[in-house]
């Protein structure tokens, strides 16, 4: 009788700290890939999203309805698939009854979540590349990172400019939903500058050996090679082999994230490279924040952040604007409140906007920043803060 | 006739380090009849000890000699980690192709996790050895890959020797031939295999090492190596030495040619198709022995 008492009460007590916590936290989900040849950018991710955790805790949480709730962020292994991505949905939604997907990282997992956050009344920011993650068909769906539509036009033409002699392209993408989807829209935007696209190619992401990959570009004898959305590690060991084949042409990645890991592969025939997503985020044009959080990985990761990686703070950012501004974690009165606000981020003052590309408000509004790879550094050579946001911050 | 030469070249320089690595696998699949799944892992250990331990050693030593030194240490750390493995795990399912399995995949997440705690599962490239490129026939090369090219030669003779030439080579095929004749011989099989398969894992670990300054190097880099090995040993004959050595030519000659006709998925798409060919038509691949 006594032993029952006893454990009667310890149960009691474990329920009430439960019902306590679970009154008093918000949980956030992180779908980002943990294992596998994709992890540094959830690794990273996650990290960034702790940070973003710890800082909204230390300014005493989110504020709703007259009471502060502390923050808790949980990240899922999405190993990059979509088999995999459709499994973080459940087990974020029905186990930790995640009402906010603060970052999802790779567009075929992301497209696999949407599937349920969308008919769950789930709220879900990405930084999923592809411009079919977003629209009116995906209300609950945000953007947190300049994609195509945003990137690849200042960054092809800016080469334009300085390469006036170019006149063809050949595209290399990953063969996945981001590759895909990426090939498409940088056909799109050469051929609007009147850049002759001569092949598109695609490889495996488990891929370890370019050299057939590189002698096929170099057969194609193109004055440019658009690396699209090809990781920064792969890029490199693509520019090497390209390197020692002779071929010697204008070097783009539009959606190249990572200058430090392209550096690394590629050596000194990473030079001239131009990169899309490659913002320094040591360098001067970095917010404080930015700078701080860039140190902080750099001891925590040993590794510098990257713009997925950002993605990951902002993501929480943007869910506390949210939620404060619709006063409920209701994902519907969030989607549509969250246009309308102005909130800070890791890069200044945000919003989200592009309804004149989308069709409805999705994007969120950052710098674009065009970066070239000059003696082993990423320097910026052209910064476009959308003129969108320039407007609603009346600048 | 220039590209002849290259697509030759990259079937060469592509070939040499599967061809060790598919030794390692088939050896252990034909002494010890299991299947190691984790064989990749064996390959990335490697391969990230060297990533990770040549910008520690002293810059005034030559590239080459630090490197010798990264390779030795990441060969003896996997010799190490895979009598480990063997003495807690595989000694208990040897021709056990169930148990095997099971264990080897439990392994892959094991040492996976392990692996992205401590390396980080960012990138990690490996300095030149050496610097400069080569021109044969037209085909352009680095000296860096003909060096690796040579060390993986040196290392499938070397193999090819003690297998045909030495008392261990003769009683590891024995043993792979047929189990209780070789016992009966006198031959102590738990022992064979215990060499087997750190020759084995070994050979993984000498791919990954040679593999490390031609490509970025992070934990799941062995997985796609693994699945080319499987291509290449189901091809060549399960547990043939000579199956291995054409097998992971052949494999690397459809890569680089098709790769360059068409692209690297349809490549891949052929080798699959090629696996389904052989499986059906001649199962025991083009070098192996029909087991009654």
């Amino acid at each position: 009788m006594k032993r029952a008492a006893v454990v009667g009460g310890a149960l009691a007590l474990m329920l009430g700290a439960t019902a306590s916590r679970a009154q008093d936290t918000i949980i956030f989900g992180v779908s980002v890939p943990l294992s596998g040849a994709a992890a540094s950018w959830g690794i990273g991710t996650d990290w960034a999203a702790q940070q973003a955790a710890k800082d909204i805790n230390a300014a005493g949480g989110i504020k709703m309805g007259g009471k502060s709730y502390k923050v808790e962020v949980r990240s899922v292994d999405n190993k990059y698939t979509a088999g995999d991505g459709a499994k973080t949905a459940e087990t974020l939604i029905s186990r930790d009854k995640v009402k906010i997907f603060t970052q999802s990282v790779g567009t075929a997992p992301v497209k696999a979540i949407q599937s349920l956050t969308e008919r769950e009344n789930v709220l879900l920011f990405t930084s999923a590349w592809g411009r079919t993650v977003k629209g009116k068909d995906f209300p609950l769906t945000f953007t947190i990172i300049n994609t195509p539509d945003e990137v690849l036009k200042p960054i092809y033409s800016t080469v334009k400019q300085r390469h006036a002699q170019a006149k063809t392209v050949v595209l290399l993408n990953p063969n996945d939903a981001s590759g895909q989807d990426t090939a498409k829209d940088s056909r799109r935007f050469w051929e609007e500058l009147g850049i002759k696209v001569v092949g598109s190619h695609f490889f495996e992401r488990s891929t370890t050996e370019f050299q057939p990959i590189a002698t096929k570009i170099a057969a194609d004898k193109s004055d440019i090679l658009d690396m699209s959305a090809t990781p920064p590690a792969n890029a490199g060991s693509i520019l090497k082999e390209l390197s020692v084949l002779g071929w010697k042409g204008v070097k783009v990645i539009g959606a190249g994230t990572g200058a430090d890991v392209l550096v690394r592969t590629a050596g000194a025939d990473a030079d001239g490279t131009y990169m899309g997503l490659a913002a320094d985020f040591d360098g001067p044009s970095a917010t404080p924040k930015q700078r701080e959080l860039n140190a902080g990985a750099k001891k925590a990761l040993n590794e510098s952040l990257n713009v997925i990686h950002m993605g990951g703070y902002d993501g929480v950012m943007a869910a506390k604007a949210g939620i404060e501004a619709a006063g409920a974690i209701d994902a519907k009165k969030i989607a549509e409140v969250l246009p309308k606000t102005i909130f800070d981020i890791s890069y200044g003052k945000t919003t989200f906007g592009s309804k004149d590309i989308y069709g409805t408000p999705q994007q969120m509004l950052i710098p674009i920043v065009v970066t070239q790879i000059q003696g082993g550094k990423a320097v910026e050579v052209v910064r476009i803060l959308p003129d969108e946001l320039k407007k609603r911050l009346g600048q | 006739m220039e590209l002849l030469a290259q697509l030759l070249a990259n079937t060469l320089q592509i070939g040499a380090v599967y061809v060790l690595f598919a030794l390692g696998l088939t050896l252990i699949f034909g002494v010890m009849k299991v299947v190691n799944f984790a064989h990749g892992e064996f390959f990335s250990l490697a391969a990230l000890i060297v990533a990770a331990s040549m910008p520690l050693l002293p810059a005034a030593f030559p590239s080459w000699l630090n490197y010798l030194v990264a390779l030795a240490a990441a060969i003896a750390a996997v010799a190490v980690l895979g009598a480990i493995i063997y003495r807690i795990g595989f000694e208990r399912y040897l021709r056990d192709l169930v148990g095997s399995f099971i264990l080897s995949v439990g392994l892959i997440l094991l040492l996976q996790g392990i692996m992205t705690e401590i390396f980080t599962a960012s990138p990690r490239p490996v300095d030149a050895i050496v610097t400069g490129n080569v021109t044969v026939l037209g085909a352009r090369i680095t000296a860096q890959r003909l060096l690796i090219m040579a060390l993986a030669l040196l290392f499938t003779g070397l193999l090819y020797v003690v297998l045909q030439r030495t008392r261990l080579g003769k009683a590891l095929r024995a043993a792979s031939e047929d189990r209780e004749a070789a016992m009966l011989q006198g031959i102590r099989y738990r022992t064979i295999s215990l060499y087997g398969w750190l020759i084995g894992v070994s050979m993984a670990g000498l791919a990954g090492a040679l593999m490390a300054p031609l490509s970025p190097i992070q934990p799941a880099i062995g997985a796609d190596y693994l699945i080319k090995a499987f291509i290449i040993i189901i091809v060549g004959g399960l547990g043939s030495i000579p199956g291995a050595i054409v097998g992971g030519l052949l494999v690397a000659a459809i890569e680089s040619v098709c790769g360059f006709y068409f692209d690297l998925t349809i490549a891949t798409i052929f080798m699959f198709v090629l696996v389904m060919a052989f499986l059906l038509v001649r199962p025991q691949g083009l070098m192996g022995h029909v087991e009654r």
